[in-house]
């Protein structure tokens, strides 16, 4: 009785889907233009390499102004960083270190549909509030994040642990793990998603907000301090000016 | 009436200005007896327009008036424009500034009577000056500089000019755009690409240092001037930005809430601050949080919490107050601590260490008192102070000791690709510290954890190890040699080797106090163990996770209450992505056992397998999410086994689920999603705790408008144990509104459950921002339980933010 009823609700909600997006998905890559910039790199720092996509094996160094189009790879590395603006002026991303960062979009008329996938690595972002017709998708292998007016960063590390804060504005999550599921993050709180599935929403705590604040710095400064064996150099990031 | 002109004019260089006029707003002149040259701002919608006139000479001027006209008007308005020496100024409101075009003369009202225009002859001529006015929605919605922003500062390596035209209409013409750097034409650097137009700072020679205009002049396909966009800059150097970035900046904010709790007749207040200032300069950090509750009672752990940190960056840290340090996870992670924490790391070498308070002291109470030859073995009877009760035994409230912790972990390496690190931990019971309480503990953890990275960071190895010893009372302190004779050995209360004791009191007696609680007794053994090692290969679009953990069923650390012990097995799991990330395949499996010092009657292998399948195409397709998951659990007692056939431990449990979410716009964009999951759990022990679990949930998310959104959702939640069912079904519909320009924030959302689970809920929160900076917030929830009760939260939170 309950599998029918399972699979009644299932092949409903598909019909409907399909019907109400009929026109749409005739549509698809009918309005798509090709090759159209989706992002730029506004600022790099040290090791910031790109690719036109995973294809592709040699990576080439990034450099201010570098146009990146759909299916293109942007990867930093130890104590580097990428700053990326979104053509369409909705948003700022910020590529902290060690991170891999895939990027997607289309123009569609005069809107640009973006997505992101972010394969390893701490995003920062910046994100505007969009008209009712866009949103920010971000792409991880365990969650999918859309976000719409919201500020934050996400990251996602090599054992596949999500974490998301956000300082403004609220994200909705699909959980792509064995547990499955879907969750709002509102403005200052944060969620972490171990790779099992179990997922943890928190208020941001002093650690969130300071990580936070860190993940926005993108002016880089050096000091040096003097050893009898020679001088050390440390290099930081300051807050953005 | 009719007005006398005598200027003289050169048509040529006139027509030509006019048309400079309707291009730029740059300052352009023109032959004339008395006026010099002419400036104006850029031209705006809605941004009030100045006129700046050079007079050669007012000795024959009486005054001056701008006429002006928008194209929407017929008729020319006059203003008076302000002589000031040889400058005459004139201002039009913002609110008259419109688009597309200004039309505008000077009239010269001269002291002998006289008048004049400038340029001459406009009214016969038709030929007043002409002014490009930018249209804010079209420049907005159109064509955007999406680099640099208005007076950012930079310095020429970092100066990006980026314009994207992925919203302009198609009459403007990409390739006609001119870019002007202080009105020298840098266009020849750009690069176009479709929509976009790139010029980086490194490709323009010789940028001057200071104050820079950036123009963008934008051409219709008709080479007609569409309008032009402006950015205000200032290019400085690497040493001035070094500079700036050294200037102190200072925030905070501060948020007070009031919260009425009415729950089964009981109503309590709930009053909490919490505020947080920092200051920053370059990459040093002051800040300081405080949080301060209403719950806050000496006779529970603490509520509030205060921190004062200071940081440069990842250099160092130092933390006082309340923090939670983090250390290795085996010995110290989130645990909160009220004292001071810091770390240095100077990559080749780094040190964290923490001391504080993890356990605030609790007094209990005397009950009872009772002779030494009265006093019954319990718990909670201990010894008591009999100069003081007359009694040397009572019966208390147990209270809860001081507990204080120390811990320090020095590291190799910067953690890019390799650390080496050892952690020491050191926690005790203050036994002074109250007078009612038992048995005051003491514990100690070594550890090391290695962190190994090859071609960046695509393999990844990480391991750590730690050991712990627990002394469950140290009240009596350490034992003497003697002690040890006469409680250890053959017949006498531990039958244990009294040598052996003395060696561990040799070896640890420095480090814990050594007495019969002390444990382990037989480290060799490994019961207060714990070791795990992840290897991570992400290669090939997989990433492939392998981790091996072994926990004794001993081992305790006081920094880490949350870990699972008595527990060893590996898990493997293989996470892979295809067709350009729009794939995902999750495959894992999971087995672990415990009983490891065969402290059980029967030891329970745990085997979870799961596997998820997700499909996320980036078009107009639902995403789909399929997940797999088998538990299953079994100690090997046997039906058969009538001694031990109550324990038995024979489950399996399916668990399968779906999610479906898709962007419908019928009108407006619909986020849907429709999720099923489905469980069922086979119990083979006596108790045959058979189960099944399912759940239908289907929502829709709608953003009818920016300041207007609103949730559906349907739930139906069934579950049967044992053959006893639960079934219920809720319906949810909120809504969220902004008004008076998103300054208040009204938010409502209804939700009934029918069924076994009968309830009504109702939620109404109002968000004023009252004035800058300042936001006051009322909510409220009202939850009905029908023919038992209803209960209701009010509160009220009030925050600002500097």
């Amino acid at each position: 009785m309950r599998t029918n009823l399972f699979l009644l609700i299932l092949v409903s909600y598909f019909s409907l889907t399909l019907v109400l997006k009929s026109e749409d998905i005739k549509s698809i890559g009918a309005e798509a233009t090709a090759n159209s910039p989706v992002a730029v790199v506004k600022k790099v720092f040290k090791d910031v390499d790109y690719r036109k996509s995973s294809q592709q094996s040699d990576w080439q160094k990034a450099s201010v102004g570098l146009i990146l189009n759909d299916g293109n790879e942007v990867k930093t590395g130890s104590k580097s960083l990428a700053l990326i603006l979104f053509t369409d002026g909705t948003g700022l991303l910020r590529v902290r270190e060690n991170s891999i960062l895939h990027i997607y979009g289309e123009k569609k008329q005069q809107r640009l549909d973006k997505n992101t996938f972010i394969q390893k690595g701490l995003i920062s972002f910046d994100v505007n509030k969009l008209s009712e017709n866009e949103e920010f998708k971000f792409t991880t292998p365990t969650v999918v994040a859309s976000i719409r007016g919201t500020s934050g960063f996400l990251e996602y590390t090599e054992d596949s642990t999500f974490t998301m804060s956000l300082d403004s504005g609220s994200a909705h999550l699909s959980f792509l793990g064995p547990q499955g599921g879907e969750g709002i993050l509102q403005e200052g709180n944060t969620v972490v998603i171990t790779n099992d599935g179990n997922f943890q929403f928190r208020a941001q705590s002093p650690e969130d907000i300071n990580k936070a604040n860190d993940s926005k710095k993108t002016t880089i400064k050096k000091v040096i301090i003097k050893t009898q064996r020679g001088n050390i150099e440390i290099e930081y990031y300051s807050s953005e000016e | 009436m009719k007005r006398i002109f005598t200027i003289k004019v050169k048509t040529k260089i006139f027509l030509n200005l006019c048309l400079l006029s309707i291009l730029t707003t740059f300052v352009y002149a023109q032959e004339s007896e008395y006026i010099l040259n002419i400036k104006t701002e850029e031209a705006k919608e809605k941004s009030p327009l100045t006129f700046i006139i050079d007079l050669i000479s007012t000795e024959n001027i009486s005054s001056i008036e701008l006429a002006y006209k928008f194209s929407n008007q017929t008729d020319f308005k006059e203003i008076e424009l302000q002589i000031l020496g040889t400058t005459a100024t004139v201002t039009i409101p913002a609110d008259e500034v419109k688009p597309p075009i200004l039309e505008y003369y000077f009239i010269l009202n001269l002291k002998d009577g006289s008048v004049k225009t400038y340029p001459p002859n406009v009214e016969s001529n038709n030929s007043a000056l002409q002014l490009a006015i930018s249209s804010i929605e079209r420049q907005k919605e159109d064509i955007m500089i999406l680099s640099p922003s208005e007076n950012e500062i930079v310095t020429p390596a970092d100066l990006l000019i980026s314009i994207s035209f992925i919203k302009a209409g198609e009459n403007i013409d990409i390739n006609k755009t001119k870019i002007l750097l202080n009105q020298v034409d840098i266009t020849q650097h750009s690069l176009n690409a479709n929509d976009l137009i790139v010029i980086s700072g490194q490709n323009i020679k010789n940028l001057k240092y200071g104050p820079a205009k950036i123009e963008i002049q934008l051409y219709d396909k008709d080479a007609n001037l569409y309008g032009t966009l402006t950015r205000n800059i200032q290019i400085i150097t690497p040493q001035k930005a070094e500079e700036i970035t050294k200037k102190w900046n200072f925030g905070g904010s501060i948020k007070a809430e009031s919260r009425n709790e009415s729950f089964n007749k009981t109503s309590t207040w709930y009053n909490n601050l919490s505020a947080e200032a920092r200051a920053t300069s370059g990459n040093f950090l002051f800040s300081g949080q405080l949080y301060v509750t209403s719950e806050e009672k000496r006779y529970l752990q603490p509520y509030n919490r205060y921190t004062f940190t200071i940081r440069n960056g990842d250099l160092f840290t130092l933390q006082v107050g309340d923090s939670y340090p983090q250390f290795s996870d085996l010995i110290m992670n989130g645990k909160r601590v009220r004292g001071i924490n810091g770390s240095l790391n100077l990559g080749i070498i780094n040190l964290s260490a923490t001391y504080g308070e993890i356990t605030r002291k609790v007094e209990g109470s005397l009950l009872e008192t009772f002779l030494k030859n009265q006093a019954p073995l319990a718990y909670d009877v201990i010894p008591i102070n009999e100069s003081k009760y007359n009694y040397p035994y009572g019966r208390v409230k147990l209270g809860t000791y001081s507990r204080k912790i120390f811990a320090v972990r020095p590291s190799f390496g910067s953690g890019e690709n390799f650390q080496l690190g050892f952690s020491y931990l050191h926690s005790k019971d203050d036994p002074n510290s109250v007078e009612f309480a038992a048995r005051p503990q003491e514990n100690a953890v070594i550890g090391t954890d290695l962190m190994l990275a090859l071609d960046q960071q695509n393999v990844v190895f990480k391991s750590q190890a730690a050991f712990s010893i627990f002394n469950k009372n140290i009240s009596p302190g350490t034992l003497s040699d003697s002690q040890i004779d006469s409680i250890f050995g053959q017949g006498k209360a531990f039958d244990i080797d009294p040598e052996n004791i003395k060696r561990i009191k040799k070896l640890l007696g420095k480090i814990i106090t050594v007495n019969q609680y002390i444990g382990p007794l037989n480290p060799q053994k490994l019961a207060s163990f714990a070791g795990e090692a992840t290897l991570n290969i992400n290669y090939f679009n997989n990433t492939v996770n392998a981790t091996y953990i072994y926990r004794g069923n001993d081992y305790t650390s006081f920094g880490q209450n949350f870990i699972r012990t008595d527990v060893k097995g590996f898990n493997i799991s293989d996470r892979i992505r295809m067709f350009n990330n729009q794939f995902f395949f999750t495959i894992g499996y999971e087995k672990l056992e415990d009983n490891l010092q065969k402290t059980k009657i029967a030891t329970t292998t745990y085997e979870t397998f799961n596997t998820t399948a997700s499909l996320f195409l980036r078009a107009n397709f639902p995403s789909i999410t399929i997940g797999y998951t088998k538990y299953k659990n079994n100690n090997g007692i046997n039906f058969s086994d009538s001694i031990y056939n109550n324990y038995i431990v024979n489950d399996v449990t399916n668990r399968l689920s779906l999610l479906l979410a898709y962007d419908i716009r019928l009108g407006v964009r619909h986020n849907t999603s429709l999720s099923l999951t489905t469980q069922k759990r086979e119990d083979n022990s006596l108790l045959n705790m058979d189960a099944s679990y399912n759940s239908i949930s289907f929502s829709v998310n709608s953003y009818w408008a920016n300041n207007l959104t609103s949730i559906f959702q349907l739930l139906y939640n069934s579950t049967e144990i044992a053959n006893s069912q639960y079934e219920y079904f809720t319906i949810t519909a909120g809504t969220k509104y902004r008004l008076f320009e998103n300054r208040l924030l009204l938010s409502a959302t209804l939700s009934p459950s029918f069924g076994d689970f009968d309830r009504q809920a109702l939620e109404i929160v109002a968000d004023y921002n009252l004035i800058r900076n300042l936001n006051i917030a009322f909510q409220t929830r009202i939850l009905r339980f029908p023919g038992k009760s209803t209960n209701s939260f009010i509160g009220l939170v009030t925050r600002y933010v500097l």
